[in-house]
C-alpha cells in the first residue's frame, strides 16, 4: 500500500540500531578522551582587555578643572629652592624646631634634618605618627591616631598621654608656653592639654550661645597653630575658613571663603594645612586642586607659593587627590622659608621668597 | 590559578573588617543630633545561578520538542508555536544572551586562551544545538533560536532570491565565522555579538547603530526569508555543515514526488534542491576537464587567500586594544602625537615599562598575522568548495529540502500535495474504521 | 507515524554520511571534554573596582544597555554630608542651592536634602543616572569619594564579553562571584 511506502521507516533492525548507537557513543567517547589528553587545562595567561577603544561623552559630562591647573605667573611669589629626601615610605607630617631643624614624621620614625637638609638624627616610634610639634625646649610631641607621645631632644620617650577615645583621629599638635593643643578630627574638636598631658579643655564644639558654629570635618584634616598673637588658630575645613579662638575656647574672629579661583579655598573642605610666617601671615595648603598660598594676617590673599602645576601626580590620578592620606603639611622656619611635606614624592619641598 | 588568585582576593576582602580591629582605622562620619538614620546603599542581586540551569533545561526541551514536531509530527503549527515561545523566552525574557551564535566566540577564546574560563551554560548553548543537528537537522534554527524565530515570524511577503545571488551570499556566513573566530581567538573583540542585529530589540534598548541594524534586518526580513540566518549567521554556517550529514532531516515524499514544484515555490528560504534529472554536463569529457580545473583552483585559492590574509594581519591587529595602546604609547614617546589618550594615561600611571607593552603587542600581532593567514586560507577554501558545489550539485531525482540549507521550518509540509494526502489518510485512519464502506479502499 | 520519514539514499552516500557523522561525533566529544575542563559552573558577573576608575565616561557610552547598567552609588557612611558637595555642585556654582544651573549632574540624578545644620544628604536617583562619572570625579577629587560607579545587576545583562570592560582604559572591570556581585568602597580605606 502506498501509505506504507510513504510511511516506511528505514528498515534498520533493532540490532543494527543498537550497533550504530554503540558505534556513535564510542566515537564520542574516543573524542572525549582525546580532548582530555590533547590540551592542558591550566591557565597560561588570564584574559584582560587593555581598553583603548570606545568614545567618550562631551564636555558637559566631564568634570574639568584644567583651566585652574595653571597659575598666573604674576601671582607666584616663591621659588622652589631645595628638596629634602626623607626616605620614608609614607611621609605624614613635618615641623620646625629649634635652630630651624626640620622634623619629619613618617613610617614609624621621626627624622631630624638641619637647615641645609642633612640628616642630623632620628628616633623610632612605637606607632604610625600622624602629626607632630616641637616645643622651644626641643621636646617633640608626636600625635598618633588617638594619643600623644612626648620625646625629649635625644629621642627618648618622655611620656605617653591617655587616649582621646576610640573615635579620635588626631591630625595636628601645637605647643604654647604652658599648653598643648591637639586637633581631633574624628570628634571634630580641639583638645587642650597642659604640658604634663592633663586634659584641660575642649575647644570648638558647636555652641550657638557662644556663636561657635562647630567644625565641619568630612575627612581627617583639621590643622591648628598657636600664633604670636596669643590665639589658637584652627581650620574649619567644611566652612573653608580659619577660626581664631582664645585658649579658653571663645571664638574671636575668622576669615576665608570658598572658591576655585585662586583667592579662596577650593572644594568641599579646605585648606587642609596651614602655618604662620614669622610676621604672622598665613601659608595654607589645599587638596583636590593642590596649591599653597599666602594670606595676610587679616586673611587677604597675597600670592602663591606653589600652584597645582607643581603637583602633577596629584592631578593625574583623581583617587590620590582627594581621599585622605594626601599629606601637604606645612611648616615655616625663622627665616620665612616655607616647608611642604609632599606625600607623593616623599620629600620636604623648600620654598623661598622670590627676590 | 586565576580562580585561586580570585579566591584569595575575596578572602582578603572578607578579612578587611577583621583587620580593622587590628590597626586599619576608620574615620567616623558626622554625628547627627536629630536622629538621622543613614540609608543603606542598595545592592540588587545578580541573576540567580539556578536560572542559568533553567535556561539550559529549556533549551534541551525546546530542541527535543522541535525535533519531534518537525520530524515526527511534521507539524508547521507546532513549530510556529515553539517559535513564539522561543522568541518570548530566549529573546525577550533572556534578552538574547547567552545565545548559541555568540557562544562560538566564547568557545574559541576558551580553546585559544586557557586563561579564559567559559561559563558552563555557554558551553551547553554551543554544544547542544550541534548535537541535535547532527541527528535531526537544523531544528535549532527552526524554532529554538530567537534570531531565527523573529525572522521566521516576520516574513510576510517572501521574494525569491536568484540562485546565483544565493550562492554568492551563501559564502558570507563562513567568512563571518572565520572573522569571528579570528577576532575571538586573538582576544580582541566579539564581533558577532557587536553586530548582532536583534539583540537590541530583545533588550529593548541599544545604541542607535544597533537599533538601526535591527530595523534594517527586520524590514528586509519581511521580503527576504531569514536574511541573517542565510547570509550572515556564523553558527548557521556550522549547523548547515553538520546538518548535511545528519541522521534524520526534513524530507518530503520519498518515493513519489510528482514534480509539481509547489514546495519549491513555497519555501521562502530557497532550500528546496531541484532534482538533477537533466544532466547539466552532457559531455562527460568536458565535465571531467572542468572538475579537474576546479580542483586545481582550490589549492590556488587557498594559497592566495592565505597570502592576502597575512597582509591583513597587521591592520587587523589594531582592533586589539593592546596593539593600539602600544602604537599610541610609541607614537607619544616618539613625539608624533601630542594628545594623550585615556588609555595611555592610565597605562603610564601603572608604571609598567613600555617595553613590556611593546613585547606583548608584538606577540599579539604575531598571533594576528598567523591567524589571518589561516583565515584567508579558509575563505579561499570556502570559495573553492562553493564553486565546485555550484558546478556539481548534489544528485537527486526529486524535489527535496537541501539538508544544509533547510532550516526545518516545516512550511513545505503544508504545501506538498502528496504530504497533504498522506496526512489526510492518517487522519481518516484514526477517525474512520479501516473497513471499506463502499468498496473503494484502494486509492 | 512511528518513525521519522527517512530519505531513500544510495548506500554509498549513506556510508559517506555515516562516516562524516562519526567524525563530527568524535569532534564533539573532544570539544565537550576540553570545554568542560575550561569552564566553570559558578556564575560570575562584571564589576568595577572603584579604586581603579578614572571617570572617563566610557561606562555611559559603551554599555549595550542605554542608559548604561553602570550607575553611580552613594555609600553614606563615607559621605561628608558637605554643604558644598563637589559631586553635586558645578565647579563654580552661582549659589549653593538646588537650582539646575548649579547642579553638576547633567541629568539631574542627584537629590540634595537638608538635614540638620550644617549637613546635607545626597542621594542618587538611579533611573536618571547614566553612569558618566562626572559627580564621581568631583567627589573623589575633593571629597571622600563616597560617590563611585558600580555595575547594577538589576540592569546588567552580563555579556560574556563586557563592552565597557574592553574599552575601560585602566582595566577597572573584573569578574566577581555572582553571589558577591559588588565591590563597594569602604570607610576602612580612609584615615
Amino acid at each position: 500500500m502506498m501509505s506504507d511506502a510513504l510511511n516506511s521507516p528505514a528498515k534498520a533492525t533493532r540490532r543494527q540500531f543498537l550497533r550504530r548507537s554503540v558505534g556513535g557513543a564510542s566515537l564520542f567517547g574516543l573524542g572525549s578522551a582525546s580532548g582530555l589528553l590533547s590540551f592542558p587545562a591550566q591557565a597560561e595567561k588570564p584574559v584582560v582587555g587593555k581598553g583603548g577603544g570606545g568614545h567618550t561623552l562631551g564636555s558637559e559630562f566631564t568634570y574639568d578643572l584644567s583651566k585652574f591647573y595653571k597659575t598666573d605667573p604674576a601671582l607666584i611669589q616663591y621659588d622652589e629652592a631645595a628638596k629634602i629626601t626623607t626616605g620614608f615610605k609614607e611621609l605624614r607630617a613635618i615641623a620646625v624646631g629649634p635652630a630651624d631643624h626640620v622634623y619629619a614624621a613618617g613610617d614609624q620614625v621621626v627624622r631630624v634634618f638641619n637647615k641645609a637638609g642633612e640628616r642630623v638624627s632620628e628616633f623610632e616610634l612605637g606607632d604610625r605618627p600622624r602629626c607632630l610639634a616641637v616645643a622651644a625646649t626641643g621636646n617633640v610631641f608626636v600625635g598618633m591616631k588617638d594619643h600623644v607621645e612626648v620625646f625629649n631632644t635625644s629621642g627618648a620617650q618622655h611620656a605617653r598621654w591617655k587616649s582621646a577615645g576610640s573615635d579620635a583621629v588626631l591630625t595636628a599638635v601645637a605647643v604654647a608656653e604652658k599648653d598643648v593643643f591637639v586637633a581631633d578630627a574624628g570628634n571634630r574638636v580641639v583638645l587642650r592639654y597642659d604640658l604634663s598631658g592633663k586634659l584641660v579643655g575642649r575647644i570648638g564644639k558647636k555652641n550657638p550661645e557662644k556663636h561657635i558654629p562647630g567644625f565641619i570635618v568630612p575627612s581627617p584634616y583639621l590643622d591648628l597653630s598657636v600664633g604670636a598673637d596669643g590665639l589658637l588658630w584652627v581650620v574649619n575645613p567644611g566652612r573653608h575658613r580659619l577660626e581664631a579662638y582664645t585658649f579658653d575656647g571663645d571664638l574671636q574672629s575668622f576669615w576665608g571663603e570658598e572658591s576655585l579661583g585662586v583667592k579662596g579655598f577650593c572644594g568641599c573642605c579646605n585648606p587642609i594645612h596651614f602655618a604662620r610666617l614669622p610676621d604672622g601671615r598665613f601659608v595654607t595648603s589645599e587638596k583636590g586642586l593642590p596649591r599653597v598660598k599666602v594670606y595676610s594676617t587679616k586673611g587677604d590673599f597675597e600670592g602663591v607659593v606653589a600652584g597645582p602645576e607643581l603637583f602633577p601626580k596629584q592631578i593625574e590620578n583623581p583617587h590620590t587627590a582627594g581621599v585622605s592620606g594626601v599629606c601637604m603639611d606645612l611648616a615655616v622656619d625663622s627665616t620665612g622659608r616655607v616647608l611642604l611635606a609632599d606625600a607623593f614624592t616623599r620629600e620636604v619641598r623648600v620654598f623661598t621668597r622670590k627676590k | 590559578m586565576r580562580r585561586l588568585v580570585r579566591g584569595c582576593l575575596w578572602l582578603a576582602l572578607l578579612g578587611l573588617p577583621l583587620a580593622s580591629a587590628f590597626g586599619v582605622e576608620r574615620f567616623p562620619p558626622p554625628e547627627f543630633d536629630a536622629g538621622y538614620k543613614m540609608p543603606v546603599t542598595t545592592v540588587p542581586a545578580a541573576r540567580a545561578q539556578w536560572l542559568s540551569y533553567l535556561d539550559v533545561a529549556v533549551l534541551v526541551a525546546a530542541l527535543a520538542l522541535t525535533s519531534h514536531l518537525v520530524l515526527r509530527k511534521r507539524s508547521r503549527d507546532g513549530v510556529l508555536a515553539v517559535s513564539v515561545f522561543s522568541l518570548l523566552y530566549f529573546g525577550f525574557y533572556q534578552q538574547g544572551c547567552v545565545c548559541s551564535i555568540g557562544s562560538v566566540q566564547d568557545i574559541t577564546l576558551a580553546l585559544f586562551n586557557s586563561g579564559y574560563v567559559v561559563p558552563l551554560t555557554t558551553v551547553a548553548f554551543f554544544l547542544l544545538p550541534l548535537v541535535f543537528t547532527l541527528f535531526f537537522g537544523r531544528t535549532f534554527c527552526a524554532a529554538v533560536c530567537p534570531m531565527g524565530a523573529i525572522q521566521d515570524l516576520t516574513l510576510l511577503k517572501p521574494v525569491k532570491v536568484p540562485a546565483w545571488l544565493e550562492h554568492v551570499l551563501g559564502v558570507l556566513p563562513f567568512v563571518y565565522l572565520g572573522a569571528g573566530i579570528l577576532f575571538a581567538a586573538t582576544g580582541s573583540a566579539f564581533i558577532i555579538c557587536e553586530y548582532d542585529p536583534f539583540i537590541a530589540l530583545y533588550r529593548r534598548t541599544g545604541s542607535f547603530g544597533m537599533l538601526a541594524l535591527g530595523a534594517a534586518f527586520l524590514i528586509a526580513g519581511i521580503f527576504i526569508g531569514r536574511p541573517y540566518c542565510r547570509f550572515l549567521c556564523p553558527y548557521g554556517a556550522l549547523l548547515s555543515l553538520v546538518s548535511r550529514y545528519s541522521k534524520w532531516g526534513v524530507t518530503l515524499s520519498p518515493t513519489d514526488c510528482i514534480h509539481c514544484q509547489i514546495c519549491d515555490t513555497a519555501c521562502p528560504y530557497g532550500a528546496i534542491a531541484d532534482p538533477t534529472l537533466k544532466d547539466p554536463h552532457p559531455d562527460p569529457r568536458k565535465r571531467k576537464r572542468r572538475l579537474i580545473a576546479l580542483a586545481a583552483l582550490v589549492p590556488l585559492l587557498v594559497v592566495l587567500g592565505g597570502w592576502l590574509g597575512g597582509r591583513l594581519g597587521v591592520p587587523f591587529s589594531r582592533m586589539h586594544a593592546t596593539v593600539s595602546l602600544a602604537e599610541q604609547v610609541a607614537a607619544e614617546d616618539a613625539g608624533k602625537v601630542k594628545e594623550l589618550t585615556d588609555a595611555s594615561k592610565a597605562f603610564r600611571q601603572t608604571g609598567q615599562p613600555a617595553e613590556e607593552l611593546y613585547a606583548e603587542a608584538l606577540r599579539v600581532r604575531g598571533r594576528f598575522v598567523g591567524g589571518s593567514v589561516w583565515f584567508g586560507a579558509f575563505v579561499g577554501l570556502v570559495f573553492g568548495v562553493t564553486l565546485i558545489s555550484v558546478s556539481e550539485p548534489r544528485k537527486q531525482d526529486i524535489y527535496d529540502p537541501h539538508p544544509g540549507d533547510c532550516v526545518s521550518c516545516g512550511r513545505c509540509y503544508v504545501y506538498c500535495p502528496k504530504e497533504i494526502v498522506r496526512l489526510k489518510r492518517i487522519q481518516s485512519k484514526n477517525v474512520i474504521p479501516l473497513t471499506p464502506v463502499r468498496g473503494e479502499q484502494k486509492s | 507515524m512511528s518513525a521519522p520519514i527517512t530519505k531513500p539514499e544510495s548506500s554509498r552516500r549513506q556510508f559517506f554520511n555515516g562516516t562524516v557523522r562519526g567524525a563530527f561525533l568524535f569532534l564533539l566529544g573532544a570539544a565537550t571534554t576540553l570545554l568542560f575542563r575550561r569552564s566553570q559552573p559558578k556564575r560570575t558577573v562584571w564589576q568595577i573596582d572603584p579604586y581603579k576608575c578614572i571617570c572617563c565616561t566610557r561606562c555611559a557610552t559603551e554599555c549595550v544597555m542605554h542608559p548604561s547598567a553602570v550607575k553611580c552609588v552613594q555609600v553614606y557612611p563615607m559621605c561628608g554630608y558637605c554643604k558644598l558637595c563637589t559631586g553635586y555642585f558645578e565647579p563654580e556654582p552661582i549659589s549653593l542651592d538646588t537650582g539646575a544651573e548649579n547642579q553638576l549632574c547633567p541629568t539631574g540624578a542627584i537629590k540634595r536634602r537638608a538635614l540638620e545644620d550644617p549637613y546635607y544628604e545626597y542621594t542618587i536617583d538611579e533611573p536618571l543616572c547614566i553612569g558618566c562619572a562626572k559627580c564621581v570625579k568631583g567627589c573623589v577629587l575633593f571629597g571622600n569619594g563616597s560617590f563611585f560607579l558600580q555595575v547594577r545587576h538589576d540592569r546588567c545583562v552580563n555579556c560574556d564579553e563586557c563592552a565597557i570592560a574592553i574599552a575601560c582604559p585602566p582595566q577597572a572591570f573584573q569578574r566577581v562571584p555572582a553571589d558577591k556581585p559588588y565591590l563597594m568602597k569602604d570607610r576602612e580605606h580612609q584615615a
